[in-house]
């Protein structure tokens, strides 16, 4: 029956290079080391992983099983950049390279493997490819992408899987590798912990008991496409595509990309379907075309694409071609091409259901973000910290971040209410003196020399002494003794000046700054 | 929102420029939390709001006052392309607090204005501006709260004034506490209010005012 075969997925070739996210940095595996997002283990080199390191792990606890770890913060632009090159050196005798995640690429193994005599013969290839850049690599092939991502995990390197074997391969593995923690603990408290006994589970009981993200898990494990394939007529074309006269810079083209996106998730909905990839194809000005695909599975949104096109145009550009050739920067037409086309069910109503108000925002800010640069927009995030300073963090709008101190627990010593209306970027010194003249310090027992009586270097006054009217404090604050780097000891005092303006002031090892302004 | 500010204000109305100029020549320090008031006046639940040019915007404040930090815009360094920037985002938010450079040019001014009221946007001005249909300024003001080594701020009793056009021109003045002690911005009874003995005309507003509230 065609129905049944179509559900058997096609031979799939999986490149991963392990730890990804650290061998960007260029660091060296005997080395403890640990990339980091978010407060937590990203991915760690396999020095750090032999002591105990986990994906996942706090910072902190990494830290204690290994004291001389280097931490670094996530870059996925350069991910993104580093892979870009790989993909590109693969492509060249895999077409149709589909990258996961950086670090992680699918192809159809099908052609490549009766040209080059064997899919063990493309894996070898392709390995030796990729060690000639200096990369490490495993390749694993099986039907399907989901087998072959767990095949590339085995050593040496990864193994092939005969085709129609999948089955068997899933069945013996640990329910854990669906990547669904919630449903394997699930599974698990049931007495269900392989794959195999999953998959033996009939499906409309899965689809009953555990909604349709259930059943997607339920066909992986039986060794199917997560999907079944869209029965819609072909020829209808689907993408979308904007034409720059004259060809434009980077900027324009991503800020383009992103009505470009909109356009082509309402066309999906409107045909009832969604897309498991997408292909950016980029036309620049001296005629040449490059695409490049990426994961979609329905769960991008038009920000994520114009994201991905901000990402492959720095890493093409910075990169250059794979025949050592640098494309021009100027693009000419930018295409985005839906692939794999599914039915959508409904999951991106929840991720576009946003107020037309804020999507004008998102719009106004992406423009302004055009001009001036990521960075130069923000929006607050208020965390938890004693000082104004520390209350409101800038974060590029865009970006997600954690406040590293959650502003719900309470901060003993915290400067009361009202809160300064002008907190500087940087705090200003200033000189403060009692009423001989000399400076005031404050002892380590927060016994104050004598009360201060003037303040020399307060902004809008040119150096010109403004004597105090009144003051109150020391108000000392010991933070984070535990931590040398992250330490401070301080005590903040607030003075009104006889100009009839108050002032929050701090002094630290024996230097006045002023934190903040109240008018 | 704010009752304090009702017998200053007939109402914010949508398209409008508010200029709060603060001391001359000093880009409108002084005025303390009164323009962030004037935005939470403006803001509605849903309401965005952008700041313009004002890195040391003291966010907690005007968070304090009403204004929601989730969706508030900053853009602290707009450089010179500042009238792009605040033309893009007039088209976008409800409200917008802007620093303009030293001396923007008046057709400029204008044009700014002039999408302000298209797009029905209230544009605070931080310092003066050409042509805003009305103007805050605090004339006066005091802090209590701190003494000789002892006590904390409490709030400032500030004396606000409006000047502008049309009904507001009169010039109106009155009595606030910009910010309270809870970070609010309240009327203050003339009993209360330091210095010069409040007007009749004051005292008649305060008087309104408890009677409505």
């Amino acid at each position: 029956m065609s129905g049944r075969e179509a559900e058997v997925p096609t031979r799939v070739l999986v490149l991963w290079c392990p730890d990804w996210p650290v061998v960007v940095f260029g660091i060296d595996p005997d080395e403890p080391a640990v990339v980091t997002e978010a407060g937590q283990v990203l991915a760690a080199t396999a020095a750090a992983r032999s002591l105990g390191v986990r994906r996942g792990q706090r910072i902190r606890d990494a830290q204690r099983r290994c004291p001389t770890l280097t931490v670094l913060d996530a870059d996925p632009t350069a991910e993104v950049r580093c892979f870009e090159q790989v993909v590109a050196l693969v492509e060249e005798d895999c077409p149709r390279v589909e990258v996961v995640r950086p670090g992680l690429a699918a192809m159809s193994v099908r052609g490549p493997a009766r040209y080059f005599g064997g899919e063990q013969a493309v894996a070898l290839r392709i390995r030796s490819t990729v060690a000639d850049q200096g990369y490490v690599c495993a390749t694993g092939v099986a039907d399907g992408t989901f087998a072959a991502t767990l095949a590339a995990r085995l050593p040496p390197g990864g193994i092939v899987i005969p085709p129609g074997e999948t089955a068997q391969f899933l069945a013996p593995q640990p329910v854990s590798v669906l990547d669904r923690p919630d449903l394997a603990a699930v599974l698990t408290r049931l007495g269900i912990r392989t794959l195999g006994a999953f998959a033996a589970l009939p499906d409309g009981d899965v689809l009953t008991r555990f909604g349709p993200d259930g059943a997607l898990a339920h066909r992986l494990a039986r060794g199917r496409n997560a999907r079944p394939p869209a029965t819609r007529l072909p020829g209808e074309d689907l993408s979308v595509s904007v034409a720059f006269d004259p060809p434009r810079d980077a900027e324009p083209v991503v800020f383009a990309a992103r009505g470009l996106a909109e356009r082509l998730h309402t066309g999906l909905a409107m045909h009832g379907v969604a897309c498991e990839q997408v292909a950016i194809e980029v036309v620049t000005e001296d005629g040449r075309s490059r695409s490049r695909l990426w994961r979609h599975a329905g769960l991008l949104s038009a920000a994520a694409v114009a994201e991905r096109v901000r990402w492959q145009l720095d890493a093409w550009r910075a990169g250059g071609s794979s025949d050592g050739s640098t494309p021009s920067g100027a693009v000419a037409v930018l295409r985005l091409v839906p692939d794999q086309l599914v039915p959508g069910d409904g999951r991106q109503g929840a991720l576009w259901g946003r107020s037309a108000t804020d999507e004008r925002v998102d719009r106004a800010v992406t423009r302004i973000q055009a001009m001036l640069g990521h960075t130069a927009v923000s929006r607050p995030l208020l965390a938890g910290g004693r000082g104004p300073a520390e209350r409101v963090l800038r974060v590029p709008w865009g970006d997600h971040a954690e406040p590293r101190y959650p502003a719900d627990r309470p901060w003993p010593g915290q400067v009361p209410a009202p809160a300064p209306v002008v907190v500087p970027t940087d705090p200003l010194p200033v000189e403060v003196t009692d009423a001989d003249g000399k400076p005031v310090t404050v002892s380590a027992r927060c016994v104050v020399s004598a009360p201060p009586s003037a303040i020399t270097g307060l902004p809008g006054n040119d150096r010109r002494p403004a004597s105090v009217r009144s003051w109150a404090g020391p108000w000392p604050a010991v933070e984070r003794w535990w931590d040398a780097a992250a330490g401070r000891r301080l005590a903040r005092f607030q003075v009104t000046t006889d100009d009839d303006r108050a002032w929050l002031l701090l002094v630290e090892a024996g230097s006045w700054q002023v934190e903040a302004g109240y008018d | 929102m704010l009752p304090a500010l009702r017998p200053l204000l007939t109402g914010l109305r949508r398209g409008q420029v508010v200029a709060v100029p603060g001391e001359p020549g000093n880009g409108g320090s002084r005025s303390g939390v009164l323009p962030w008031a004037l935005a939470a006046q403006a803001c509605i639940d849903g309401s965005w709001c952008a700041a313009v040019g004002l890195p040391e915007a003291g966010v907690l404040a005007a968070a304090d006052l009403g204004v929601d930090p989730d969706r508030l815009i900053l853009v602290d360094e707009p450089q010179e392309r500042w009238a792009d920037v605040v033309a893009a985002l007039l088209a976008a938010v409800d409200v917008l607090l802007v620093r303009p450079p030293r001396r923007p040019a008046t057709g400029l001014v204008r044009r700014l204005a002039g999408l302000a009221r298209q797009h029905g946007s209230v544009l605070v001005s931080v310092g003066d501006w050409e042509g805003a249909s009305v103007r805050l300024q605090v004339t006066e003001a005091t802090w209590t709260g701190v003494g000789a080594g002892h006590g904390r701020l409490a709030g400032r009793r500030a004396r606000v004034e409006v000047r502008g056009r049309g009904a507001d021109a009169r010039g109106r003045s009155a009595w606030l506490w910009l910010p309270g002690p809870d970070g609010q911005v309240t009327a203050i009874g003339p009993q209360d209010a330091p210095g010069t003995p409040p007007t009749y005309a004051e005292q008649n507003t305060s008087l309104r005012l408890e009677a409505a509230g």
